[in-house]
């Protein structure tokens, strides 16, 4: 080994001991290279050995290398042991400062707990006797603020046991102020308990307040009086909502004419306050419901008291004054007349929704149906009459309001019957309201709408379109009709062929609606029926599964709700399968069956090819055509998306022939019920084959059934069925 | 623009039940399918468009071991894709791929380059991210979602995470969102659940029965559409998952599929079991109409 080689092989050596004596996880395993070669600097190193390092030295080195490696590590020895004594001395200083810290904090700790304790015993002494006190002083308290109370009360009774004093005072003072603030602050508590504790009280305030009032009357009409005097008085007699007559009024009009002839712009602003109180009071009245008899009688006394004031007070100009304030007025009532007819129309159907089993009528719909159609027509014919009134009336504030009445009522059938088109959506949850407050309860669906109910405004809708309409347009154009307040050019306010159409749209909607509700409900059968077995390990089929008793049920209940409430078709259309091309009937007729020379099998198997072979050369049946207001159509829409849903949920299985059969079963099954509540038996024959067809698709061995074994079980099925209901209608 | 155009057709031996669209094919307008037989040879059929815009033209058929129940292309390599099979009775699903100079060889076999094969029982759909490069994907089969990292290079997918849908939660199908990776929805018996991949978490839920079909808006955020098996079409903000933003009436029987246009705002195509596929406009602000049938 030449000394050349060595520092290069100890440099690399070295480097690689230190990394692997970082990276290995133990000491031990380093590899024993060093120790092999040895080198120089191998002297801080676990595998150091001391003669090899020294024979290494001795090789290596002269004398003087020797002597000065020698001077060399006496001095580091010298170092470390310098840096040694350091480092234990630090050592030791900091474990001695650590002891001495913590003794004193165990000595500054050892005092607190007692401290503590004692602390938390006194606490609790002050809290208990706090509550001590509380307790104590509880009671004194609540009778304290029971007697201030009392004390309270107390005194307003004084204070009305005293009014009949105070106000006859009052009256000796003439201080009628201070009289009429005493009795309206005591109004209220007459009007709660005037009849039953206060009535002596009453009476005698009563008899003081007549008297009051009687010599405010006198001061306002006598001459003699200031002017401010009479003011005053005039005040408060409105304060006490003395019904001044208007004729009183007028009286005092005049007078004040006489004595104030300038006086005039005070009192118009009077008498048209007092004119727009009357027109408001009205609003509130009409807001109630009440017929247009009662309006006239209302309208007739004010415009009886406009004219007189009229008489007195010209430059008020109260009647046209007047006009407008009865505008707002008749407005209103035209508008929650309306308001009204549509709520009936609403509660009407809504008891539908009401629990339908426990009513007692075999035909809940049809009951329905009669009860919303009377209620519309009537209800229009009846508002109709009565708006007439107002045009037959020749009160003259009538005669001058009648060409915005027609408008109003014009436009008001317009508004209507576009807001009952919406709540018929709304109340068949077809419509989702988009305001967001409403958005979250629309959303969860929480209110179940019943299907019987979106049937009956389909129909009810076509009543709409076809009966109602036409007779309001009748009457309007009799009554109503000619000269509105509209220009020409807005064109007539009720548009006829806009509302036929919105709610022959809205009629069609709800009865796609009933049937897609309704055939939800069977597709959920469906579904079940055909994700839940494995169709793959399928037995051999004992015989019709149930899920064909449900499904017939099914559309037996749809049928005693549309029988309810649709028309029938106009022709039945009979089809007889022979007149078909087709031989996929495979009906059961013995008769038949006998004469067969095939093999069953055989027979059964190339049925199927034919109806493959047959499907290419038949004509392409209409499956989805428009749904018409007859029983017949609606029933046989159903049918025909149920048949639909059932072939796509039976692509969606893999069969192996047990189940193929079991489905060949079932839909033979079918094949004769379904047929004899539809309209059109071809488009059955063509759905059910269509599933067959999938069926066979998408099995592993499309082998059919035997007729003779489809036939037994069907029969099978049919004698079950008579055994659990001995009455077959 | 008018109803009822006639369209192209590209006639297949068996009955097929997918179709995907090669989206990382940016050159042509290319399609994979592949047939649904139970018992016949199964076969994956790539076709393109030709550049007349005329026919649709085969450019490769390559044979597959069995049925296939869904297919789809992986959105940035045109050659690779997954499918999701059955024997019958037993599920499986596997990523392909076509192999380099498939024109010019005699008889093309597909290569696989991974199984998925952590599943047991029926295999729904397996979805890649629908915007760009991501070596991940998921599978969903009626009662879990799976996360996988593929690796194409070496040949091996292997599952990152797993999670159960829950008691009672029957998944049918999903879409990943576009616009966040983390992000998938699963559609499922009575509810679309929305998942947080890195959590594998349910984070929330559109509660809707019988939902077949979801697709993200590519453009916008937020935005799903929805095709329900009765009721039509609708269209979803993801932010106010209560009600929907908009309804289209859909199919006369039941909506089977739908997918939003990538480039244009509020084109919506929609296929249905009426045998009609229907191309509806419906922007999120204005009104909508359906335009052709076919």
């Amino acid at each position: 080994m030449g000394t050349d080689d060595v520092p290069l092989d100890d440099k690399a050596k070295r480097m690689r001991d230190l990394l692997s004596s970082f990276y290995s996880p133990d000491p031990s395993s380093t590899p024993n290279a060093p120790s092999k070669h040895g080198t120089l600097d191998a002297i801080n190193t676990t595998s150091f050995d001391p003669d090899q390092y020294m024979n290494l030295l001795v090789q290596k080195s002269n004398l003087e290398a020797l002597l000065k490696r020698h001077v060399e590590m006496a001095a580091e020895i010298k170092n470390l042991d310098t840096d040694l004594q350091m480092l234990v001395y630090e050592n030791y200083n900091k474990f001695i400062s650590a002891t001495d810290s913590i003794k004193r904090m165990k000595s500054n700790i050892v005092g607190m707990e007692a401290n503590m304790g004692q602390l938390l015993d006194k606490i609790m002494s002050v809290q208990s006797r706090s509550d001590g006190v509380n307790t104590s002083l509880f009671e004194k308290r609540e009778h304290i603020e029971k007697l201030h109370r009392t004390r309270n009360l107390l005194r307003k009774v004084q204070f009305i046991y005293d009014l009949p004093a105070r106000l006859g005072k009052c009256i000796k003072s003439e201080a009628y102020a201070d009289a009429v603030k005493f009795y309206t602050g005591a109004m209220p508590i007459f009007k709660a308990y005037g009849d039953s504790s206060f009535q002596d009280c009453k009476r005698a305030s009563e008899d003081a307040v007549a008297i009051i009032v009687k010599n405010l009357q006198g001061k306002l009409f006598s001459d003699s009086e200031s002017i401010q005097a009479r003011a005053e008085a005039a005040v408060l007699l409105k304060q006490l909502d003395f019904p001044a007559s208007v004729r009183e009024f007028a009286e005092a009009i005049r007078a004040y004419r006489i004595i104030f002839p300038d006086s005039g712009r005070q009192l118009i602003t009077l008498a048209q306050d007092l004119v727009i109180n009357h027109f408001e009071t009205t609003e509130q009245y009409v807001k109630r419901r009440i017929s247009s008899a009662n309006l006239l009688g209302v309208l007739r006394t004010i415009w009886a008291d406009v004219l007189l004031m009229d008489e007195v007070l010209h430059e008020a100009v109260l009647p046209d004054f007047s006009l407008e304030a009865a505008q707002g007025a008749v407005k209103k009532y035209v508008a929650s007349t309306f308001t009204y007819l549509l709520q009936d129309i609403s509660d009407v159907l809504l008891r539908v929704n009401v629990s339908p089993k426990e009513a007692a009528e075999e035909h809940p719909l049809q009951v329905a149906l009669e009860a919303s159609r009377k209620a519309v027509l009537q209800g229009s014919m009846d508002v109709l009459l009565d708006f007439c009134q107002f045009l037959d009336d020749d009160l003259g504030l009538l005669v001058k309001l009648r060409d915005f009445i027609i408008d109003w009522v014009q436009e008001g059938f317009q508004g209507f019957l576009s807001a009952l088109d919406d709540r018929f959506l709304l109340l068949s949850g077809r419509k989702n309201s988009s305001s967001p407050d409403q958005g979250l309860t629309e959303g969860a669906h929480s209110e179940k709408v019943l299907a019987g109910l979106v049937l009956v405004l389909a129909q009810l809708s076509i009543f709409i379109e076809q009966t109602v309409i036409p007779r309001i347009t009748e009457e309007i154009a009799a009554s109503f009709s000619g000269g509105g307040a509209r220009g020409i050019e807005n064109g007539p306010a009720f548009v006829p062929g806009e509302i036929c159409r919105i709610f022959r749209s809205a009629g069609e909607k709800l009865l796609h609606h009933y049937v897609n509700m309704r055939t939800q409900r069977v597709s959920a059968l469906l579904r079940k029926r055909f994700s839940t077995p494995n169709w793959v390990k399928h037995k051999e089929p004992r015989e019709v599964h149930m899920f064909v008793d449900l499904f017939l049920q099914e559309l037996k209940a749809i049928g005693i709700e549309v029988k309810q409430i649709l028309p029938q078709g106009l022709l039945r259309k009979h089809w007889r399968s022979d007149s078909n091309g087709s031989t996929t009937s495979s009906r059961s007729n013995p008769l038949r069956d006998d004469k067969m020379s095939r093999s069953n099998t055989q027979r059964a198997r190339s049925q199927l090819l034919e109806t493959h072979l047959a499907k290419l050369f038949k004509q392409k049946v209409e499956i989805f055509t428009k749904v018409e207001y007859t029983q017949e159509s609606v029933v046989t829409t159903i049918v025909k998306l149920c048949l639909k849903s059932l072939q796509e949920f039976v692509r969606l299985q893999t069969f192996n022939r047990s189940g193929f059969q079991q489905i060949q079963l079932d839909i033979q099954f079918l094949r004769t019920p379904l047929k004899e509540i539809v309209e059109d038996e071809a488009v059955i024959d063509f759905l059910l084959d269509e599933v067959i067809v999938a069926a066979s698709e998408r099995c592993l061995d499309p082998t059919p059934l035997e007729p003779p074994i489809l036939d037994r079980l069907i029969q099978a099925k049919l004698a079950k069925l008579k055994e659990q209901n001995p009455i077959t209608p | 623009m008018q109803g009822g155009s006639s369209g192209i057709g590209y006639g297949l031996k068996y009955q097929a039940r997918c179709i995907s669209d090669v989206k990382a094919d940016t050159d042509h307008t290319s399609f994979i399918t592949g047939t649904l037989s139970l018992r016949e040879e199964n076969e994956v059929h790539l076709i393109r468009l030709s550049s007349g815009g005329t026919e649709l033209i085969c450019e490769g058929l390559f044979s597959h071991p069995n049925e296939i129940w869904d297919l789809s292309s992986c959105p940035f390599d045109q050659r690779i894709f997954s499918t999701v099979f059955s024997t019958g009775e037993s599920y499986g699903a596997a990523i392909w791929q076509i192999p380099e100079l498939y024109g010019q060889l005699n008889s093309p076999q597909l290569e696989r380059i991974a199984s998925l094969d952590a599943h047991v029982g029926k295999i729904n759909c397996v979805l890649w991210w629908p915007s760009g490069r991501h070596d991940k994907l998921i599978s969903i089969d009626d009662e879990n979602l799976f996360l996988w990292s593929l690796d194409c290079s070496k040949k091996a997918a292997q599952v990152q995470s797993k999670e159960s849908s829950g008691m009672l939660h029957y998944l049918s199908g999903g879409a990943w969102d576009p616009h966040d990776v983390n992000a998938v929805a699963a559609t499922c018996e009575s509810s679309v659940q929305f998942w947080d991949l890195r959590t594998m978490k349910k984070t929330s839920a559109i509660e809707r029965a019988h939902i077949r079909n979801a697709n993200y808006d590519m453009k916008k955020k937020h935005i799903l559409v929805t095709a329900e098996d009765e009721s039509g079409i609708h269209i979803w903000d993801l932010r106010k998952p209560k009600i929907p933003v908009k309804e289209l009436p859909g199919h006369t029987h039941w909506t089977w599929a739908v997918t939003c246009n990538p480039e244009y705002d509020g084109l919506i195509l929609s296929a249905g079991t009426d045998s009609t596929v229907n191309l509806w406009l419906a922007p999120i602000s204005a009104g909508d109409e359906p335009n052709s049938e076919a």
